[in-house]
C-alpha cells in the first residue's frame, strides 16, 4: 500500500507552503474538537489518530499536517488567531470524522442522509455552516470540509486542499 | 486474533486456494467489446438494472443505476442454501455483504451461518468503510454461489446490528448503511464486491497496533464496548468471492447494453467471471488500464487536457462523478437539496476524456454524455447512461480532482476488472480494461 506521501501532491509553486518546519509535538489533551475549535485541538486529533505532525505556515494561516500510521494524511487549516477553519484527509482509510469535524459532525451526517436517495457515490454538500466533499472507494478515500464563516477573507476557498 | 488462530485460518484458506488451482489460461475468443454473453454459461450470471428490491411498502425502493445479480449462500459444505436477489455488483469494493433479515435491517438473509471466531471464541464483526458511511455486522462463513461458480467456506459480512451494537469508533465514520430503507439505507439486499483487490482490508488489518485501521472487531458481549478492534489474517478477511472460485478466478466482466438517451426502466446484461479463461470472456480489443495499489489510474479531461489522478471505475457509483460545476462550466441542478450536486445542462452534452494506466500508459479514450439529471429523475426510469454530478477536490494540486466512472460508463461497453496478482492474457492484475 502506497503511503499517502505528500510529496506526490505537494504543489511546487505555492508560496504558502514554502516555509515548512518540523514541529516537536508537546503532549497535551485539550477538550476541544477540531473543526471550528482552538488550534490546540489539533493535538487532540494527533493523539486520537496516533499521528505524526508537520506544521507549515503561510500568509494568514497555518497548516497542521497529521500522518496516521494507517497512511492517511489529515491537514488542518488554522487562522492566525488560532481557529481551525478547514480540514482535509486522504488515504486508504477514513479518519474518525466525529473527532475531526467536532460540532459539525451532525451537519455532515445530515448532508450525507439528504444526498443518499438517488446518489450512490461521492458526497458534495454546501450550506452556510459547512461545506463538505467526500470521494473515493475501498483503500483510497479523500475529502475536505470547511466552515465558510471562519475562512479568512483573503484565502481562496480552493486553497483548502 | 492470536497467531495460532490466525495460522489455522490461514492454513485453511491456503488449502482452499491451493485446491482451487489457478484460473486457466486458454485464449478467449476475440469477440469484440460490445457483446453480451448469454447468461447460460457456468461463468455467467444475469445482471438486471432496475428500481431495486421491494421495500416495506411493496414497491421497489427506487434505486437508480443499480446493477443487480442473484447470489446464493449456503451453510458451508451443505445444501442448506438461500438465494438473495438484488445484490449490487460493485467494482469499487471487494467482498460479499448481505443485509440480514433480523427485524431491523430489512434484508433477505435469514440462513443461519457459522460465525468467524477468534481464538477466544469471540465473534468477529466488521465496520466496513464506504465513501460517507459504513456497514456494520458479523463476519460469517458461507459457500458463495454465483451463476455456476462457487467460493467455498469464505468470510462474508452479514450487515445488521441485532447481535452487536455499532462500536463507537465505527459511528465516527458517519451514518450506518445497515438497513434496506431509511435515509441512509443500502437500497439493496447486499453488495457483491468484485473490485481489483482480493481482501476488503488487506495487510493493514492483519497486524495489531497503531497501524490497524479498526475495520475488524472481536465481540465478547453485546453490551456497549463489547466489541474491540482486532487483527484478522488477510486470508480470513472478507474477500472478493471471485478470487476464491475454483476456476475463472482472475477477474470479472460487466456487460451492459446501451440505453436510450432518456433512460430505460430496466436493462439486462451479464456478469462474466474470468478473463481469457473461456471462449466467452476474452479481452478482445479492450485496452488494459493498470491501476496502482489504491485501485486508481489517471483520467485526462478533455482527452488531451488536464490530468486527474486518483480516478477509478466503480459500478457501485450510480453516476459519472467528476470535477465541479465551477470547474466544468456545467450547471448543477437546482431545486431540492437532494439533486443540487448533479449536473443539469439545459441540453445533453457529449464530452471526451481518456483514461491512462497508473504507470503512464496505455491510454484509452472515452466518449460520454451528460444530460439533465432532474429530467432523468423525473422520467422514473432506472437505467441512465448520461447521469453525472460533482466530485470532491476542486482544481487543487495536493488533493486533485478525479473521475469516478460509475455505472453510466458501463452501458454499451464490456468493462473488465482484473484482480491483484492474478494472471490474465492482458497481464497480471490489478487493472481495468474496456
Amino acid at each position: 500500500m502506497i503511503p499517502m506521501t505528500t510529496n506526490r501532491r505537494k504543489p511546487t509553486s505555492r508560496a504558502w507552503l514554502s516555509t515548512l518546519a518540523l514541529v516537536t509535538v508537546v503532549s497535551s489533551m485539550p477538550a476541544l474538537a477540531a473543526l471550528g475549535g482552538d488550534v490546540s485541538s489539533v493535538q487532540k486529533d494527533r493523539t486520537r489518530f496516533k499521528a505524526s505532525l508537520q506544521l507549515s505556515t503561510a500568509a494568514h494561516h497555518a497548516v497542521h499536517e497529521l500522518t496516521a500510521p494507517t497512511g492517511t494524511v489529515i491537514r488542518e487549516y488554522v487562522t492566525d488567531d488560532g481557529r481551525v477553519f478547514g480540514v482535509t484527509w486522504q488515504g486508504p482509510f477514513r479518519p474518525d470524522l466525529r473527532q475531526l469535524l467536532g460540532p459539525y459532525f451532525a451537519d455532515f451526517q445530515q448532508a450525507a442522509k439528504a444526498k443518499r436517495t438517488g446518489r450512490n457515490g461521492p458526497l458534495s454538500a454546501r450550506s452556510s455552516r459547512l461545506v463538505i466533499e467526500m470521494s473515493g472507494h475501498q483503500r483510497a478515500f479523500r475529502g475536505r470540509a470547511y466552515v465558510p464563516e471562519l475562512v479568512p477573507a483573503d484565502i481562496p476557498v480552493d486553497e483548502i486542499q | 486474533m492470536t497467531a495460532r488462530r490466525a495460522r489455522r485460518v490461514l492454513a485453511s484458506a491456503l488449502s482452499t486456494i491451493a485446491a482451487a488451482g489457478c484460473g486457466g489460461g486458454s485464449d478467449g475468443a476475440n469477440s469484440g467489446n460490445n457483446r453480451i454473453a448469454p447468461p447460460d454459461g457456468a461463468n455467467v450470471v444475469a445482471i438486471v438494472v432496475d428500481s431495486g428490491p421491494l421495500g416495506s411498502a411493496g414497491a421497489p425502493v427506487g434505486y437508480v443505476n443499480g446493477a443487480f445479480v442473484i447470489v446464493t449462500v449456503c451453510v458451508p459444505g451443505t445444501a442448506n442454501c438461500q438465494a438473495i436477489d438484488h445484490v449490487l455488483v460493485d467494482t469499487g469494493s471487494s467482498g460479499l455483504r448481505l443485509l440480514a433479515n433480523d427485524g431491523r435491517a430489512g434484508g433477505k438473509l435469514s440462513l443461519p451461518l457459522p460465525p468467524l471466531e477468534d481464538a477466544g471464541k469471540n465473534a468477529v464483526a466488521e465496520c466496513f468503510q464506504f465513501v460517507d458511511g459504513f456497514t456494520w455486522g458479523q463476519v460469517q462463513l458461507a459457500d458463495v454461489r454465483v451463476g455456476g461458480e462457487m467460493a467455498g467456506g469464505m468470510a462474508i459480512q452479514v450487515i445488521g446490528e441485532a447481535a452487536y451494537p455499532v462500536p463507537d469508533q465505527c459511528l465516527g465514520l458517519g451514518s450506518d448503511e445497515d438497513t434496506l430503507e431509511g435515509t441512509s439505507g443500502l437500497l439493496a439486499n447486499g453488495i457483491l464486491g468484485v473490485g481489483p483487490f482480493v481482501q476488503d482490508c488487506g495487510p493493514a488489518c492483519a497486524t495489531a497496533g497503531s497501524g490497524n485501521p479498526g475495520v475488524y472487531f472481536a465481540c465478547s458481549s453485546s453490551a456497549p464496548g463489547g466489541c474491540v478492534e482486532t487483527a484478522v489474517a488477510a486470508a480470513a478477511q472478507v474477500s472478493n468471492p471471485v478470487a476464491w472460485f475454483a476456476t475463472d478466478d482472475n477477474g470479472v466482466i460487466v456487460e451492459l447494453p446501451p440505453v436510450p438517451a432518456g433512460g430505460a426502466p430496466t436493462a439486462s446484461g451479464s456478469l462474466v467471471f474470468g478473463i481469457g479463461t473461456r471462449s466467452n470472456n476474452g479481452l478482445g480489443s479492450a485496452v488494459v488500464i493498470p491501476v496502482d495499489d489504491r485501485g486508481t489510474f489517471t483520467t485526462l479531461f478533455p482527452a488531451q487536457g488536464t490530468r486527474y489522478p486518483d480516478s477509478f471505475i466503480d459500478s457501485g457509483s450510480n453516476g459519472i462523478y467528476f470535477l465541479s460545476g465551477a470547474a466544468t462550466g456545467i450547471p448543477t441542478c437546482t431545486g431540492s437539496g437532494q439533486i443540487d450536486s448533479f449536473y443539469c445542462p439545459p441540453s445533453p452534452l457529449t464530452l471526451s476524456a481518456a483514461n491512462q494506466g497508473a504507470a503512464g500508459a496505455p491510454t484509452a479514450s472515452v466518449s460520454f454524455s451528460i444530460a439533465n439529471a432532474k429530467g432523468l429523475f423525473d422520467s422514473n426510469n432506472a437505467a441512465f447512461s448520461n447521469l453525472g454530478g460533482e466530485n470532491a477536490g476542486i482544481s487543487s494540486l495536493n488533493l486533485p480532482a478525479s473521475f469516478d466512472w460509475g455505472l453510466p460508463f458501463f452501458y454499451g461497453r464490456n468493462v473488465f476488472t482484473a484482480i491483484e496478482g492474478a494472471a490474465t492474457p492482458g497481464g497480471t492484475g490489478p487493472y481495468f480494461a474496456y
